[in-house]
């Protein structure tokens, strides 16, 4: 089990996020399994090629996620995700 | 240093850290302010307070009301005026032994590197990517440091990027961490999202802190650092940023696009003409995309569709008619018109230009 923590900024679009466990061996699946508790994260986080968006950015146990396209970065031994994005104001 | 200098940094000198020495690096020091906004307020406000020898402000903005309750530069009578001479003359005020200089205009690729020349340190408080991505990618072509904060609703973020190492190679920058600009409506700025008043004073007061340790070399600064707060939690984190090998920023050309003003072929009506329009009764739509809380506060009395819903809510603009949006400055509303023509079918579309803004401007001016 990862645990998955999420940037404040997207309860703008998902008002009930919160931090959630998810049982995945990838970036990818534990993607896959939020979307089935947030319904259109995935569209929020990926383009339509299923890479990371520009704005978005994945620590897992503070380290940079390395696949940025296809999101295998691997979880085995892994406590935490970390989902955030830029922030454009000042 | 004048007797009177001596007294005002007094608490400095005792700081064994800092002392005469700390003081004197911060005098000889040279830092550009890129935003005069929210950040930029403090920022501003505890530079010359501590006594940056030299402070640089560019914005070409003006200050509006919505920005009085978060932007404590300025007061209710600096409504209507640039934001750039306003800051400069408080900050002057409160420190009258440090030069500054106001920049009146906006940032872009002709203008950035020279600009930027004079001054060691840049620090980015802007509000849009396009000028962040502008003034990381200068920042790294031209070897400055550039300390980088930024807000949204109760979160804020801060580092410092493109710091010299020991061996002169430069740590990591902006583009490490998010490689490319997104898509100008991906991410909502503050006007959409909120933002609370007091964010940017406690992460624009982190900024003007990591300027002064870059500029004194005292402590250890943020470099190849981020650090995120969340003011609703108080949860703090500091991640380390990865240097990219691949990464190579070679010149400005490839954000000329990106930075540029969008060129839609649309009409335009002036908020005089406009006035023009209603006094001779022309028939015509008049469309509001801002948000739903910015209508509230003040509105022209058009049909609100907030900018991110207009795809949903299309089938509420007539086709039979002359339609003009608006929104607060002129952004969003050439974004909107740029999706109306890309869906086809729509009368002529009218941009307001200056938004609401303008219209409300020429109201002072008949009273």
């Amino acid at each position: 089990m990862v645990t998955v923590k999420f940037t404040p900024a997207l309860k703008r679009f998902f008002p009930e996020i919160k931090e959630e466990e998810v049982l995945a061996n990838s970036v990818e699946e534990a993607l896959e399994k939020l979307e089935d508790r947030y319904v259109g994260i995935n569209t929020y986080l990926r383009d339509e090629s299923g890479h990371l968006r520009k704005h978005i950015n994945i620590f897992i146990d503070e380290t940079m996620v390395t696949d940025r396209q296809h999101l295998s970065d691997l979880l085995e031994g892994k406590k935490e995700i970390l989902i955030f994005q830029a922030l454009s104001g000042g | 240093m004048t007797k009177e200098e001596l007294q005002r940094y007094a608490r400095h000198f005792v700081l064994p850290e800092f002392g005469r020495e700390g003081q004197e690096k911060l005098r000889a020091a040279k830092v550009l302010v890129v935003g005069a906004g929210g950040l930029g307020s403090p920022l501003l406000l505890y530079l010359a307070a501590a006594g940056v020898g030299e402070i640089g402000i560019i914005d070409d903005d003006v200050v509006d009301l919505s920005n009085l309750q978060r932007q404590v530069l300025y007061t209710t009578e600096d409504i209507g005026k640039p934001k750039a001479e306003m800051a400069k003359i408080r900050i002057q005020a409160l420190n009258p032994h440090i030069k500054v200089t106001a920049y009146k205009i906006r940032l872009d690729i002709d203008n950035v590197l020279d600009i930027m020349a004079p001054y060691d340190i840049i620090a980015d408080g802007t509000d849009n990517f396009p000028t962040r991505y502008l003034v990381n990618d200068a920042c790294v072509l031209a070897g400055k440091v550039n300390v980088y904060a930024s807000i949204f609703r109760f979160e804020g973020q801060v580092a410092v990027f493109n710091y010299p190492n020991p061996d002169g190679s430069r740590g990591v920058n902006y583009r490490d961490l998010f490689p490319e600009p997104p898509d100008p409506d991906a991410v909502p700025n503050c006007a959409e999202g909120g933002v609370l008043g007091v964010l940017p004073g406690i992460i624009g007061s982190m900024q003007a802190n990591e300027v002064i340790k870059v500029a004194t070399g005292i402590g250890q600064p943020l470099a190849g650092r981020l650090f995120m707060m969340d003011t609703t939690t108080f949860d703090t984190r500091t991640l380390k940023i990865p240097k990219n090998p691949n990464l190579k920023i070679e010149s400005l050309e490839a954000l000329a696009e990106y930075c540029a003003t969008p060129q839609y072929s649309h009409l335009t009506l002036s908020a005089e003409e406009y006035m023009d329009w209603l006094s001779r009764q022309e028939q015509h739509f008049l469309l509001d995309v801002r948000e739903v809380n910015e209508y509230e506060i003040h509105n022209m009395g058009g049909h609100l569709i907030p900018l991110g819903q207009l795809s949903q809510k299309i089938k509420e603009i007539p086709t039979d008619k002359k339609i003009v949006v608006h929104c607060k400055g002129g952004v969003r509303s050439t974004q909107a018109i740029a999706y109306l023509q890309e869906v086809g079918g729509f009368g002529d579309l009218y941009n307001l230009e200056g938004g609401i803004m303008a219209w409300e401007a020429i109201q002072t001016v008949k009273k």
